[in-house]
């Protein structure tokens, strides 16, 4: 195990720039994958499909026709120029942390490395940071990736979170087609986040979820009584942890049972991510789960 | 008005209720929350919301650091420092005296239990917070019971309690029920008293009025048409040559009755009739009658007259006893060359004493030996040689050991000096003779008649000393220790009283024949002489029957010389008896000295010793005076004894007066206090133990609805 193998989110919290925290990271990554089995994902040749009228004619692979004498149109992958929209929710939940980083932080970090990792591959990426509306919007662009860093950089957590009115206004907002990368720790019924993401995926958006948790939120190790405050809400609650504490691990598994039974349903990459995870897992974890999907599909 | 605390050093405890604090504020939660991301989950599953949790950690705070100060409170022992609440913190009780006259009258017919039902239900009206003293009261007044507020132990005193033989007097009672409540703190003061108000216990001369504010219940058992007939009496005189015959002279009394009363009356001796005879006695008086002589038994029995039952039986049967009448002994001591007829007069003067009788035996004082005084009383040395040597030690001895000398001197008494031990008893010697025979010659001029040995010749009837005519007589010395009774009209001791150890020695010094004197030829002579023998035997009558409500002194009153005698019974050391009362009671008295048995009981008290196998009767009988049922009227009484109006000051006073202790004593509000504190305790514990059971059925409905939900 070394420090270039495993990112420690502790150390990268250090460093203050993002597109440098993001430059070492996926440089890193990809160094590290040179001998991977999933090396050439970023494909750029897909199929070639029978010409049909209104196609470009430049796109017309004119050596097939040389040899079949049949118009041939060559796709690549990258003739997609996918849209790569990082989600970022900034309500208050994401403020938490019950290490030295927080969720939010773990949050920017992924959005910066996959940003920056999206724009190696020339895609465009754009950034929305929402609440319960939407904070910020970058719109999706090769040339904003910039814009799309320095406005993680000065997000904050804030203020109450509901998925399903931003999401909405995203919905009707990307009239393009995009790799939607939605970064949450999905405080909302899971029924209401499916409803808000399948509305994404009706209008044919690539949606990834990767859902960010403190490992404090899932073992809930508190012991003293104490009452516990909402980050959102400002609500306070008293709370006996020795009482609440199984209650409370059965009811965030359940969730995140129905989550993840959920996502896997409508098709929709859903990841956990605990905070104390190393960056390069979850690029590791992402990557190999698009290509899977690239394979099915 | 304030508070003080009689152990102030306790409110240091009072720190303790930081115990409470500290354990409230370990257990309580934290102030600065803990941020959490959401409270969505938290909010499924059950809580305590805040408002509750504080309710209960408050309440039961405060419980429990009043509790703590309570007790501290309550060892500091604290008490309201105002003389005016002194009273007032002890409550609005009553202090009641119940009075419950329990003389022979009172069992009369019905009244007893009249009596007790009305003293029952006084104690049966007493709250908590009063207090009741019963006393139980004939001629004297006894408190049964201290001021207590506890009504079983009123009530077991009130079973316990029975009419006795005794008299009635209610100023000792009413003496008694004014030194209770006279020093009694509470504000309300009763005395009830339950008697059949007889008009013979009843003195109006300086009644005694209750203290300021007491309230005077009377309840009066008195019968309106009350009748009895009573043997208020008998007279026993001995008959016969010796006195061996008996004859019993009954007296028997009608008290408030219209008509003379025709009544059966008996003799009983043992128990067993002897002789019955009817007699009418007059309405309001009384009726003698006299037996046939009886044959006196040869030891102590009982005897009764017994007329027919009344409604009041105590004074039906009228007890006594019968017994051989003992001799006193007396040996003379003459000087051997004296004649028969130099003891003429004393001998014929001892020899018809029948009250007691005497017994008499002459000896030459020079022949007798130690022995000879053993079984005697009195030694007389009659113008004789005193003895010296083994006799003169044993003669000591006799006196010592209570015997009684009189020594009489005499023409032959010689003026040498007396032997060793006869110094003690008698003095040095008898001195030469004083001459009278000038004129009237001398006179017994000075006699104290405040002895014992002159009492029965003082007053106006008593005999005449100054008749007697003394021509010679001896000069005498008498020593420190002797007491000179009577003097001649020149100051010369005539009668001198020497006391030696046990016994006593009296010295006469004009002789006893009618050669130096008249005296024999005077009608003194032989009640004197009596008086003399009597006297230095040291003999007491023991009468035949004792009236109730006295007492005797079982060493001293039954006590008999050495001399014996039939009907005697116990020695100088009686050691333990066992005494037998009327009602059949038992008890044993371990040391009989100056112990002092109270007469109470109607009939014969039987007191024996085990070790010794000799017993005694002591025939008790009623006071005469219960027989007469006229009364005085109850509201003469009531008005009599009834209290002025209610003084505050006096209160004020009483507690003003008081030193913390006695303030803190009296109001003892510690106790209250202290059952505060438990209370609260026990509060705190239900609340506690409410709440936690409340809890845990909520926690099991709310999760119960939760997971319907889900």
């Amino acid at each position: 195990m070394t420090a270039t193998r495993f990112l420690d989110p502790v150390m990268l919290a250090r460093i203050a720039n993002l597109e440098l925290l993001a430059r070492t990271v996926v440089d890193g990554f990809i160094n590290g994958l040179h001998h991977s089995p999933y090396f050439g994902l970023s494909v750029d040749f897909a199929e070639h499909r029978p010409y049909m009228p209104g196609d470009d004619i430049r796109r017309v692979d004119w050596r097939v026709y040389g040899r079949t004498d049949r118009f041939y149109v060559k796709e690549f992958e990258a003739d997609t120029n996918a849209n790569f929209v990082v989600l970022l929710d900034t309500s208050g939940s994401m403020r938490y942390g019950s290490g030295p980083i927080s969720k939010l932080d773990y949050a920017k970090f992924l959005a910066a490395c996959l940003s920056y990792f999206s724009r190696r591959q020339r895609d465009r990426v754009g950034l929305v940071t929402l609440t319960d509306r939407i904070v910020d919007f970058v719109p999706a662009s090769a040339k904003h990736l910039d814009i799309v860093l320095h406005t993680l950089d000065r997000a904050e957590a804030d203020g109450p979170g509901s998925l399903e009115p931003p999401l909405l206004r995203v919905t009707e907002a990307l009239r393009r087609r995009s790799i939607l990368l939605l970064l949450s720790d999905l405080y909302e019924d899971p029924d209401v986040v499916l409803r808000s993401v399948a509305r994404l995926r009706a209008r044919g958006h690539d949606v990834i979820v990767f859902h960010v948790l403190d490992p404090a939120e899932i073992a809930f190790p508190f012991d003293e009584a104490a009452p516990f405050e909402d980050l959102e809400t400002g609500e306070r609650m008293p709370v006996v942890p020795e009482t609440l504490r199984d209650e409370y691990r059965e009811q965030m598994q359940r969730h995140l049972s129905a989550l993840g039974e959920h996502m896997t349903h409508s098709q929709v990459d859903y990841r956990l991510f605990e905070t104390s995870q190393p960056l390069d897992h979850a690029l590791f974890a992402y990557l190999s789960r698009r290509e899977r999907l690239s394979r099915v599909r | 008005m304030s508070f003080a605390f009689l152990a102030p050093l306790f409110l240091v405890g009072a720190l303790a209720v930081a115990i409470p604090v500290y354990v409230h504020l370990t257990h309580r939660e934290r102030k600065d929350a803990v941020p959490f991301p959401s409270l969505m989950f938290l909010r499924r599953v059950p809580y305590r919301t805040v408002r509750r949790q504080r309710l209960r950690h408050w309440l039961l705070f405060l419980l429990r650091a009043l509790a703590v100060l309570l007790l501290v409170a309550a060892f500091a022992r604290p008490f309201v420092d105002r003389a005016a609440l002194g009273p007032a913190v002890v409550g609005d009780g009553r202090d009641v005296v119940i009075l419950l006259d329990h003389s022979a009258s009172m069992a009369y017919g019905d009244r007893w239990s009249r009596g007790v039902d009305a003293a029952r239900t006084t104690i049966d009206g007493l709250r908590a917070i009063d207090r009741a003293t019963l006393v139980a009261f004939g001629d004297r007044a006894d408190a049964v019971t201290p001021a207590t507020s506890d009504r079983p132990i009123l009530r077991n005193a009130l079973a316990a309690i029975r009419p006795l033989a005794v008299g009635t007097k209610y100023a000792p009672a009413l003496q008694l029920a004014h030194d209770v409540l006279e020093v009694s703190e509470s504000p309300n003061r009763e005395v009830v008293l339950i008697t059949d108000f007889q008009r013979v216990g009843w003195t109006a001369d300086a009644p005694i009025r209750m203290p300021d504010g007491t309230a005077v219940t009377v309840v009066d058992l008195s019968d309106a048409d009350a009748s009895n007939v009573a043997v208020t009496g008998v007279q026993l005189d001995r008959a016969g040559e010796g006195g061996d015959r008996l004859v019993v002279t009954a007296r028997v009394t009608a008290a408030s009755a219209d008509t003379a009363v025709r009544v059966g009356v008996t003799l009983e001796i043992e128990g067993e009739a002897v002789e019955s005879r009817q007699i009418t006695v007059p309405a309001g008086n009384a009726a003698s009658t006299v037996f046939a002589p009886i044959t006196v038994p040869d030891r102590t029995v009982r005897g009764r007259v017994r007329v027919d039952g009344d409604a009041l039986p105590y004074d039906d049967a009228f007890g006594f006893t019968v017994e051989q009448r003992t001799a006193i002994p007396l040996l003379i001591l003459h000087h051997p060359d004296a004649r028969a007829g130099e003891w003429l007069y004393l001998r014929q003067a001892l020899s018809i004493g029948s009250a007691p009788p005497f017994g008499i035996e002459f000896a030459p004082a020079t022949a007798i030996g130690p022995v000879a005084f053993d079984g005697r009383a009195v030694v007389v040395l009659y113008d004789a040689p005193v003895p010296g040597g083994d006799v003169g030690r044993s003669l000591r001895a006799f006196v010592e050991a209570g015997g009684g000398v009189l020594a009489v001197l005499g023409p032959r008494s010689g003026n040498a000096a007396w032997p060793p031990d006869a110094r003690v008893l008698l003095g040095d010697r008898a001195g030469p003779t004083v001459d009278r025979d000038a004129g009237r010659g001398g006179t017994l001029s000075i006699l104290d008649y405040r002895h014992p040995l002159f009492e029965p010749f003082s007053g106006s009837r008593g005999a005449d000393f100054s008749a007697a005519r003394f021509f010679r007589y001896r000069r005498w010395t008498p020593p420190d220790s002797a007491v000179v009774l009577a003097r001649f009209d020149d100051g010369v001791p005539a009668l001198a009283e020497m006391v030696v150890g046990g016994g006593r020695v009296l010295l006469w010094t004009a002789g006893a024949a009618n050669r130096w004197n008249d005296l024999p030829l005077q009608p003194v002579f032989l009640p004197f002489v009596h008086q003399l023998a009597r006297y230095a035997a040291s003999y007491r009558p023991r009468p035949a029957w004792r009236e109730a409500g006295g007492m005797i002194d079982l060493a001293r009153d039954l006590r008999v010389r050495s001399w014996g005698g039939a009907g005697t019974v116990f020695g100088d050391e009686p050691g333990e008896l066992i005494v037998e009362a009327p009602s059949g009671t038992r008890f044993i008295v371990d040391d009989a000295s100056g112990y002092r048995l109270a007469l109470n009981e109607h009939g014969f008290y039987r007191i024996r010793s085990e070790p010794e196998g000799i017993a005694t009767l002591v025939a008790v009988n009623t006071a005469p005076s219960e027989s007469d049922l006229g009364i005085v009227e109850p509201d003469v009484v009531s008005a009599a004894i009834a209290a002025g109006e209610a003084d505050g000051s006096r209160l004020a006073r009483l507690t003003a007066t008081l030193t913390p202790t006695e303030k803190e004593r009296r109001q003892a509000l510690w106790w209250y206090v202290m059952v505060a504190a438990l209370l609260l305790l026990l509060a705190e514990t239900l609340i506690a133990g409410r709440l936690s059971g409340r809890r845990y059925r909520r926690q099991t409905v709310e999760t119960r609805d939760a997971s319907a939900v889900r």
